[in-house]
């Protein structure tokens, strides 16, 4: 009896990992969304090399003014960065946001033409160049996206390209409640 | 050759599977066999446990007894087994190895596609859309000409749009700059209006966008060859900004466009006049609405039904005075009704007036006014308003002539 009831164990794990195929697909979730450990906590260090000749590096006292932040990594060979561009150059020139862009793994030459070409709506502009503080900050790839509260702490994390609803839904509101 | 393997490798496949079911018909003798032989062990095992006195004689008589009695009915067992079941299992095995594959073959055979490109591999052959462009080439061209000719709200416009597609499509605020020139010089240019609002989709302003590519659907001709772009991308940012694409015209759902399509041109005029017939009733129920009205004269001139929308436009102007542009459609329904060489009517004629009034180089204003000046006996003012109109006239107007014969007429 033991070994029939052995036999149906291939069969049974067979449903079993349907069942659970069947649920990931059907429970809606996205199986592409990672989550961050950093909202809630601290922003990390940033300490980076400014991209545009002239400027002053970036250094922490930026995330901790007592304004809300916003800090996005970009490249300009990612193409998700072009579609969400648009969106940082109206929050920095309607809604004043301050925008700290990073160049993350993008020669500088490159992403100053790529800014010089779609508009440049960072306040202030750095360089990531091996991709260490994209380490640090928990980057998955471009573009990412992090809203900074005045004292430092991480608010939000979008991973892939900001859209008009995370603006209008999140963005927005966090820059007005926090000022 | 795939095809040959793989069906190679099928056949061997229930080649295997279908040898050892030939070969061996597996019976139940077998298991009677197997019980047999352990009851003769048993069998042995009393008569060795008697011989060595383990076991009584009458205990050895009344176990082997009832070993015998289980071997009858081992066979008795193995009997029925052995003929009910064995055609079923001879037969379903081998039937169910030969079933599958030929059923697959004869599916593939009806709906497969033999040399069928994989799909990734399908989509990295076909040529990227917008590489057949050399688009450095064109925004060099682009901007030269715009350069050139700093008037003309076109050249500024295709740099716009050259710049954008320099951009992959992102609208560039130097792109946007040289739109906006084209808007100043030109208030109604097509291509800028679209561009400026695909970047307000672009810059987080949906809404914006809709309402500018509403307006612009609205006001562009029937048969405008970038309509279709247009009405596609009004449903598309409508759909990612969640906003309902009720459109001012409500627009035929997919089905009754597949069904328009099938028609032929004679069934396809009659449907459409049909609908139109359809929002004009509606109107006689409720004729205040004005934008209903503007919708059926612009529905009846389409069909070339002039009367229908004259009456259409007065209908809406009495509602709420008509702007200028509107005026001058309603004064071109007026006057296409005309036949050759005959004066405006008088409601046409106040029409033209006001239109002339807004617009007071107005070429049709200036034309029909003429004529209805010249018919009422006014022949100066007929003459000055045609004497108007020629100087505007490029000098390779076909109606120059006409225009010419008729001012000598008037003097």
């Amino acid at each position: 009896m033991t070994r029939r009831l052995l036999f149906l164990l291939p069969l049974a794990s067979l449903a079993l990992m349907a069942g659970f195929l069947a649920w990931s697909l059907m429970a809606g979730r996205d199986p592409a969304a990672i989550g961050s450990v950093m909202v809630g906590r601290p922003a990390p260090r940033l300490d980076l090399r400014a991209l545009r000749d002239g400027d002053k590096p970036l250094t922490d006292a930026l995330l901790r003014s007592g304004k809300p932040v916003i800090v996005n990594f970009f490249a300009s060979w990612c193409t998700p960065c072009l579609a969400e561009h648009p969106l940082f150059t109206r929050l920095a020139q309607r809604d004043g946001a301050v925008i700290v862009g990073i160049a993350w793994k993008n020669k500088p030459e490159e992403a100053r033409a790529w800014l010089a070409k779609l508009g440049d709506p960072y306040l202030y502009a750095g360089l990531d160049f091996d991709g260490k503080t994209g380490l640090d900050w928990g980057l998955s790839g471009v573009p990412e996206t992090y809203l900074i509260d005045g004292t430092g702490i991480v608010r939000y994390h979008f991973r892939g390209p900001v859209t008009e609803k995370d603006v209008t839904d999140v963005i927005i509101p966090f820059l007005k409640a926090k000022q | 050759m795939l095809e040959f393997l793989l069906a190679l490798l099928t056949t061997a496949t229930v080649g295997a599977l279908l040898v050892p079911f030939l070969r061996a018909s597996v019976t139940s003798t077998d298991r009677l066999e197997g019980e047999l032989a352990i009851y003769r062990d048993q069998l042995d095992e009393i008569e060795r446990e008697r011989a060595a006195g383990s076991l009584g004689d009458a205990d050895a008589a009344a176990a082997r007894l009832e070993i015998e009695r289980r071997v009858l009915a081992a066979a008795d067992a193995a009997q029925p087994i052995a003929s009910a079941a064995s055609s079923l299992h001879r037969l379903l095995p081998p039937a169910l190895a030969l079933a599958i594959p030929l059923l697959a073959l004869g599916v593939y055979l009806k709906i497969g596609h033999p040399g069928l490109p994989a799909a990734p591999f399908a989509e990295a052959t076909r040529p990227p859309a917008d590489r057949s462009i050399d688009v450095p080439r064109l925004v060099a061209e682009a901007r030269a000409k715009a350069a050139a000719q700093p008037d003309d709200h076109d050249a500024q416009s295709a740099l716009g749009e050259a710049l954008t597609l320099e951009a992959d499509g992102t609208v560039t605020p130097a792109a946007i700059a040289a739109f906006n020139k084209a808007l100043a010089l030109q208030p109604g240019d097509a291509r800028a209006l679209y561009y400026l609002g695909l970047h307000e989709a672009q810059a987080g302003d949906s809404a914006a966008a809709l309402r500018r590519w509403r307006d612009l659907e609205a006001k562009s001709p029937a048969g405008a060859p970038y309509l279709p772009v247009l009405r596609a991308e009004i449903a598309r940012v409508a759909r990612a900004a969640g906003i309902p694409a009720d459109s001012a015209m409500p627009q035929p759902t997919r089905e009754q466009q597949e069904a328009m399509a099938t028609l032929t041109p004679e069934q396809r005029q009659q449907a459409i006049r049909g609908m139109v017939d359809g929002l004009a009733a509606r109107l006689k129920d409720n004729p205040q609405d004005r934008g209903g009205w503007l919708r059926l004269a612009n529905a009846w001139k389409v069909l070339g039904e002039h009367a229908g929308a004259v009456d259409a436009y007065s209908q809406a102007d009495a509602l709420a005075p008509v702007d200028d542009r509107l005026l001058a459609d309603w004064a071109e329904a007026h006057v296409r009704g005309l036949k050759p060489g005959e004066a405006p009517s008088p409601p046409a004629v106040a029409v033209l007036e006001r239109l002339e009034k807004a617009d007071p180089r107005n070429g049709l204003a200036l034309f029909y006014l003429g004529a209805a000046s010249f018919a009422a006996g006014d022949k100066k003012a007929a003459a000055a308003r045609w004497k108007t109109l020629l100087a505007m006239l490029p000098p390779d107007a076909p109606i120059r002539g006409l225009l010419e014969q008729r001012i000598k007429e008037a003097e």
